[in-house]
């Protein structure tokens, strides 16, 4: 090896530590916020951090041998040197080891479920959806109305919506797969859709093929001739509206135009 | 410039085939309609599934054309600069216009290879699905004729633009520069119309609620109309762009003498710098249409954004940032070219971080459900906010500043200003960048609070703060470099082999991102041929899962580029062509 690379190996820290560290600290740190970041996303995370390293490390000629370099035993070199190059080279096959660990062990849990926010719906089913004219125009809306959807919500949603329309009531913990209820004021819900849809939402509920969750169905659709065997559609058309204008209404957001 | 003696002037038979096919392709519906036989709704010509046929035809077919129409748009401009500079620096518009010729080397057979799998397309469509066909016909009929007239055109301008290079040189370079310019607008004129087909199945506009022609206008200017063109001009020259550079790559790697090494090397920066320059304009362009389709209908909202196809675009996140990173990559690795780039290239590692932070965020999924194990059952609060639009506006705009500034960088590197003010004027460069910076960062938090309406116009001012910081930057860097000393010549040649596998790589997945992209375009419709008017209703009509999808795509990408491959075997069939003298390296370079 040149003067140049043996002297840049007695740095405090030779690159290859440096990088695993980063790499690590990384790991651990998403690891550790809470609540937990879902795997997937934390894989999504590692593999940028590793594509930065990585880049970090090749865009310099100096630095790809000063890489290599560590992992090369040079004559008189103390035994810190030695003992942080079988370091990293343990965390390979460590990491690999884990990782193969990791895919079989058994678990108890479902497969990951992708959880469509919005399920998808037809365009016709949407049309075949009226608004009344009372619900349409948010300028329009009625205090009564307003106040009908509060009492319909405190009866009927705050157990799983919460009082604070924050998704946090009392039951909602009891829910938590694959989805808790809706957060209201979170801005990637209601504010993202539109009438038809939210309505379209209470009328089919959370059980059925497409898409599961606890969220139950709260009118029956038009026509369906097994609804009160499934659910108990509590709500007739107009209440289900009445909630409907409630939740933008204490929330803030307005309805999506069509 | 001269080139070899035995220039490459045949023309090969297969795209003449091509296009009578695709004439006959053309007329096919016409004449079933005379017959006026009950048509069909469904039909299975091929041995496989007629959709699978007709996807992998169609983005076969899409992936050629937009080759075919981009390379003649940045390859005349490099002509024109070159032709331009004729007089003042002749050795340079050598070069320029052997760039230009090169780029445009696998035009001929990649045309011979779009009208083919244009034909193919055609008669998948008109034979596996005649009654949306019918329809079709009946709807743009006009379209259909006079479609074939421009292609024709199309076709006749490249062939004679391409294999009539070394004749008119010298005087006659203009009618050469004419014949490009006519080949470019016949070509945008071609996709223009094929765009208006796809959109109007997207979006349909110019019918009545039953689908009944009112104005063909108004299905030719359908509200998806003007941003796909918009987009799919842009993104195609990113594409073919980037497929250049990876044909310069690989001949940087298989070159036997260095002169070669320094010409290719200079053509993978080049079109390396084209793509990037694209890109940059990509993600506006793909807000807009999205905007558009999220305006004509709240359905398209929730299947590209929160449904089906919400997993799709964070892979499109993905992807898009690895393109990005690498050209940036490349770009960086390019400082080494460059002898005395010392000080600039102190600055990468800062500029590293902070592309890997941004794209951090900007591929951050908003709602990605955990596993039940780590599940608290809510959306991640973390998630939930940077996953939103303000952040991702943030990261997006600053990722773009942070390019900018390596330009800049890249443009400084080796050089030093003669100017008085030189010292002053870097300072407040860098000042206006980070005020640039700062103001994106402060209207985007001022974003995030905000109301809807009104983070969409701090978005808009935050694309505009950025336009306005980098032209004003430019113009004070302009003037800063005013004939400064140049320390060394750019060493091209010099680049490391890793830049050329980054090329490589980044060709493979613009191809294979089009290909995703062309799924959710497709897919976003759902259950209908034509949107809310032709329904679906074939067997299996539903959308095949992402997993499924990304296998076709990726099976696409792979016979996309075996085909090039053949298009480039026959190219290099077309004789040694001398190669112009680079700078000080004339005498090699004569060889
Ligand atoms: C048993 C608990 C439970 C009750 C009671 C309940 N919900 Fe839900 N709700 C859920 C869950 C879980 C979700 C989230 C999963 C989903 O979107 O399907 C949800 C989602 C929703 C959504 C969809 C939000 C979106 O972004 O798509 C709406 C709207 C909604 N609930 C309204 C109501 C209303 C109104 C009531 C009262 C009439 C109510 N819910 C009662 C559990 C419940």
């Amino acid at each position: 090896m040149n003067a140049g690379s043996g002297k840049t190996n007695h740095r405090w820290l030779p690159l290859p530590v440096g990088a695993a560290l980063i790499v690590i600290a990384a790991f651990v740190a998403l690891k550790a916020v809470r609540p937990v970041i879902p795997h997937s996303v934390i894989l999504l995370y590692m593999g940028f951090i590793v594509l930065g390293t990585v880049i970090h490390i090749t865009l310099e000629d100096t630095r790809i041998r000063r890489f290599w370099n560590f992992f090369l035993s040079h004559p008189g070199e103390g035994g810190w040197p030695k003992l942080q190059r079988l370091a990293v080279l343990a965390l390979l096959p460590a990491a690999a080891g884990w990782w193969a660990y990791d895919s079989v062990r058994p678990t108890y849990a479902p497969p990951v479920e992708i959880f469509q926010r919005h399920p998808t719906v037809g365009e016709a089913t949407l049309a075949r959806i009226v608004v009344p004219p009372w619900a349409a125009a948010p300028a329009n809306w009625r205090d009564s109305d307003i106040a009908a959807g509060k009492t319909l919500y405190t009866a009927n949603c705050v157990v799983c919506h919460g009082e604070r329309l924050d998704g946090a009531g009392p039951a909602a913990a009891g829910f938590r797969y694959p989805i808790r209820p809706a957060n209201f004021r979170d801005a990637g819900t209601i504010g993202q859709l539109t009438l038809p849809y939210v309505y379209w939402r209470l009328t089919v509920g959370g059980i059925q093929n497409q898409f599961n969750s606890a969220m139950p169905r709260w009118v029956a659709a038009p026509g369906d001739a097994n609804a009160s065997s499934l659910h108990s559609n509590d709500l007739t058309p107009d209440e289900a509206w009445q909630v409907i204008l409630f939740l933008y209404r204490e929330t803030g957001y307005t309805p999506r135009a069509e | 410039m001269r080139r070899s003696a035995t220039p490459d002037r045949r023309t090969p038979p297969a795209a003449g085939i091509a296009l009578v096919a695709f004439l006959a392709t053309a007329a096919a519906p016409a004449l079933a309609l005379a017959q006026s036989v009950p048509i069909p709704d469904y039909a299975q010509p091929a041995f496989i599934d007629s959709r699978l046929a007709v996807w992998i035809a169609a983005q076969l077919h899409l992936d050629f054309a937009a080759f075919v129409l981009a390379v003649p748009m940045f390859a005349l401009a490099i002509e024109f600069f070159g032709w331009r500079m004729a007089r003042r620096d002749p050795a340079g518009a050598a070069r320029y216009d052997w760039l230009a010729h090169e780029m445009a080397r696998l035009l001929p057979a990649a045309y011979s290879l779009t009208a083919i799998s244009g034909a193919l397309l055609g008669m998948l469509l008109f034979s596996a699905y005649p009654r949306l066909m019918a329809y079709m016909t009946e709807t743009f009929g006009p379209t259909f004729a006079i479609y074939p007239l421009f292609f024709v055109a199309e076709t006749l301008c490249l062939y004679f633009w391409y294999y009539a290079w070394d004749r008119l040189q010298g005087r006659r370079k203009w009618a050469h520069i004419l014949l490009g310019l006519l080949l470019n607008i016949f070509g945008t004129i071609v996709m223009f119309i094929a765009n208006a087909w796809a959109t109007f199945m997207m979006t349909p506009g110019g019918v009545d609620e039953a689908g009944a022609l009112v104005s063909l206008y108004g299905a030719i200017w359908n509200p998806g109309w003007m941003p796909l063109n918009v987009h799919r001009l842009i993104a195609n020259i990113t594409f073919g762009a980037l497929l250049c550079a990876a044909y310069a790559a690989y001949r940087f790697l298989s070159a036997r003498t260095e002169a070669e090494r320094a010409l290719y090397d200079w053509m993978g920066y080049t079109g390396n710098l084209i793509a990037l320059f694209t890109m940059l304009f990509l993600p506006f362009a793909g807000y807009y249409f999205g905007f558009e389709l999220f305006a004509y209908s709240a359905t398209y909202g929730v299947t590209l954004m929160g449904g089906v196809l919400s997993w799709l675009f964070i892979i499109q996140a993905i992807v898009i940032a690895i393109l990005f990173i690498g050209a940036a990559y490349y770009a960086w690795l390019g400082l080494l070219r460059i002898p005395g780039s010392e000080p600039q290239r102190r600055l990468v590692p800062a500029f590293n971080v902070a592309l890997i932070a941004g794209f951090m965020v900007w591929a951050t999924p908003h709602s990605m459900a955990a596993s039940i194990e780590e599940s608290t059952g809510q959306f991640h609060p973390l998630l939930g906010a940077l996953g939103l639009m303000a952040p991702k506006m943030i990261a997006v705009t600053l990722i773009l500043v942070v390019l900018y500034v390596s330009y800049l960088l890249y443009r400084r590197a080796g050089k030093v200003p003669v100017v008085a003010w030189a010292a002053t004027g870097t300072r407040i460069e860098w000042a206006l960048i980070a005020l640039m910076a700062a103001t994106i960062l402060g209207l985007g938090i001022y974003g995030y609070f905000a109301p809807a309406d009104v983070r969409i116009k701090t978005s808009i001012w935050q694309i505009l703060v950025l336009i306005g910081g980098i032209v004003v930057t430019f113009v004070i860097d302009l003037y800063l470099l005013r004939g400064a000393r140049t320390q060394a010549a750019v060493r091209w040649g010099t680049m490391p082999r890793r830049g050329q596998y980054i090329l490589i790589l980044l060709a493979f997945v613009i191809v294979w991102l089009m290909g995703l992209m062309g799924y959710a375009r497709s897919g976003a419709r759902l259950n209908w041929h034509v949107f809310g008017l032709v329904e679906d209703t074939s067997p299996g009509a539903g959308l095949p899962p992402l997993g499924d999808a990304a296998i076709v795509v990726t099976a696409i990408t792979l016979i996309f580029f075996a085909l090039l491959g053949v298009a480039f075997a026959i190219s290099a069939l077309g004789g040694r062509a001398g190669l112009p003298a680079f700078g000080d390296r004339a005498g090699e370079a004569a060889a």
